[in-house]
């Protein structure tokens, strides 16, 4: 009954046999979804890959693919390539929590505030090093710091000063964005039933930051990983990172070695990411619902 | 300004309703208050402590030193700069790769967004999550796999040359201009993406549709609907990505060669090779004025977008 009626309300275009007017359009969409798809993995996926392919190709060079496979150029890291990598762990590490810990700092201050007056001047600072190139703000450290009155430019901590610079406006914007209106409402509430304001911030604000936190230091950390214009302006003499010593290979043409060591690198950054952030898209997408 | 509004307003009123214990009470809260705003303002004070020393003053110790001289302040740096063979046509250089590349960027970028989000097919969720995986990317490592893909012996080269049959493989572009906006486009361009995205994910569909029923075509409906309402975020995302494509230095560094210098490569060259670091820090003062500008255009526009979006 009820399909009879459709049928003969609605001929033809729900029946079994679409006229070619409405076929060839949908072909044409899929083809153009299809495309995009090819585009895509082939611009941005395809690099990627590559990376993880040159690092256990036995020789790769004139031809399609690799010939042969091996993981000999693994086995041949030397302990300058250990030493990088230990060297980027810490400083990413430190990194990625002094930057959250200021972000967080800078975040819980600037809540609620219009942005104007001293809000807004130390908003654009905190922000300001998003816009600077990284090579100008590595020469600016290095100036400011390469002799007296305070000359650090002989150990790691001004490659940790640049890089934290680098990182904190991501950081702060990270756990910016988690002090919702909803949280200030809860602050008010804990606050109103007597809290002093440290007990406020420990016991309702930093949990609900959890996964804010998390997403930050993942992120300042995948970003000290990767940095590269600053450090190599200001690295002191055996403290090269991970992409230091990678461009230095590539430069003198080892290209297989260097992408086993950026293999290393993207593994390391990615492994910290996902166990840093598992837990953050769901908490995040149910905090936003 | 609401809340200082009503903190002003409501002791005037209570004032009045309120009995002679009760002004003791709002004295008192009035002083916490105050209080509570003078530590407000000291907390801000140390925030610009800590930031001092790793922000404003090394760009201040920077600027200094580009403008002093042998006898106080003077331009000498910056004429050793500009005038040093190798970098003479620096800024032209700089500016061509920028819009070649962040042009181009842009362009694919929107193009590519729209099609994500108009014309969706199994699997975008996954790439756009993967598009934001890029940013921490490393920027040198995407111009590296390029040579892999297509150097002179890399894969697509030979691919081309099997298909038609060639002599020689055909592609030779990589380490030169060719190679680094073709870099450049490729990793900067989901920094267009997601905020073009997100700006569409804000778009009242009803309104596409009933242009759609009103027969207006596909290109209207794009060119006069969806453009001006999405227009703050694509603006706010192309801006980001001229900034970025400009500071850029991992890309030139692998693929730029000796003839290719763009600015922040002719001050590392400058600070580390000639270890003349007056004249790097006048180049980067140059520098530092033009990506400032455009920062706090992308400040401006990004935050009229966000306002527009509520």
């Amino acid at each position: 009954m009820d399909v009879d009626l459709r049928t003969r309300v609605l001929p033809a275009r729900r029946g079994r046999w679409m006229p070619a007017a409405r076929w060839v359009p949908r072909i044409g969409g899929w083809s153009v979804a299809g495309l995009t798809a090819l585009l895509c993995i082939f611009l941005f996926v395809l690099p990627v890959m590559v990376v993880a392919l040159s690092s256990v190709a036995e020789h790769w060079s004139g031809t399609i693919l690799p010939t042969g496979y091996s993981m000999r150029w693994f086995e041949r890291l030397g302990s300058d390539d250990w030493d990088a990598v230990a060297t980027s762990l810490e400083v990413g590490f430190s990194v990625a929590l002094l930057g959250t810990a200021l972000g967080l700092w800078i975040a819980l201050s600037l809540e609620g505030r219009d942005r104007r007056g001293m809000g807004a001047v130390v908003d654009a600072l905190a922000m300001m090093p998003n816009g600077l190139p990284s090579v100008v703000l590595g020469l600016a450290v290095l100036i400011a710091y390469h002799k007296k009155p305070l000359d650090i430019s002989g150990s790691a901590a001004i490659v940790m000063l640049v890089q934290l610079a680098l990182v904190l406006p991501f950081c702060y914007r990270c756990c910016a964005s988690a002090l919702r209106p909803e949280l200030q409402i809860l602050r008010e509430a804990a606050a109103s039933l007597g809290a002093p304001p440290a007990r406020v911030l420990l016991r309702v604000v930093l949990p609900q930051m959890v996964p804010a936190l998390r997403a930050s230091v993942a992120l300042g950390f995948a970003l000290s990983l990767g940095e590269l214009g600053a450090t190599l302006t200001v690295y002191p003499p055996g403290f090269a990172t991970v992409p230091i010593v990678v461009v230095g290979e590539v430069e003198r043409g080892y290209y297989l070695p260097a992408s086993a060591l950026s293999l290393v690198l993207l593994a390391v950054s990615l492994l910290a990411l996902c166990l840093i952030a598992a837990r953050m898209p769901g908490r995040l997408s149910q905090s936003k619902s | 300004m609401k809340n200082t509004m009503s903190s002003l307003l409501a002791p005037k009123v209570s004032d009045r309703v309120l009995p002679q214990g009760g002004t003791h009470a709002l004295n008192a809260g009035r002083r916490a208050k105050r209080r509570s705003a003078l530590l407000a303002n000291l907390n801000l004070a140390a925030i610009v402590v800590v930031l001092g020393p790793l922000i404003i003053y090394p760009l201040l110790r920077l600027i200094c030193l580009s403008l002093s001289g042998t006898h106080g302040l003077s331009l000498q740096a910056y004429q050793t700069f500009f005038s040093n063979p190798e970098t003479r046509g620096v800024i032209g250089t700089t500016l061509a790769i920028l819009f070649a590349s962040a042009g181009l960027a842009s362009i694919l970028g929107v193009l590519i967004a729209a099609l994500l989000f108009f014309k969706p097919f199994p699997g975008v969720r996954l790439l756009t999550r993967f598009l934001e995986l890029f940013v921490a990317f490393p920027s040198f490592l995407v111009a590296f796999t390029l040579i892999f893909l297509y150097g002179s012996q890399g894969s697509i080269g030979i691919l081309l040359q099997r298909i038609f049959h060639l002599q020689q493989a055909p592609l030779n572009f990589l380490f030169g201009s060719g190679g680094v906006i073709l870099a450049e486009v490729i990793f900067y361009t989901p920094f267009v993406v997601r905020p073009t995205l997100a700006s569409f994910a804000t778009l009242d569909m009803r309104l596409l549709e009933a242009a759609r029923s009103l027969g207006a075509g596909l290109a209207m409906v794009a060119w006069r609907v969806v453009l001006p309402m999405a227009w703050p975020g694509i603006a706010a995302g192309t801006i980001l990505c001229f900034l970025l494509t400009l500071n850029e230095f991992g890309i030139l560094l692998v693929l730029g060669s000796a003839h290719l210098v763009t600015l922040p490569v002719a001050i590392y060259a400058a600070a580390t090779v000639d270890l003349d670091l007056p004249t790097a820090a006048a180049g980067a003062v140059v520098m530092l004025l033009m990506s400032l500008t455009l920062y706090a255009m992308y400040r401006r526009v990004s935050r009229r977008g966000s306002r527009h979006g509520r």
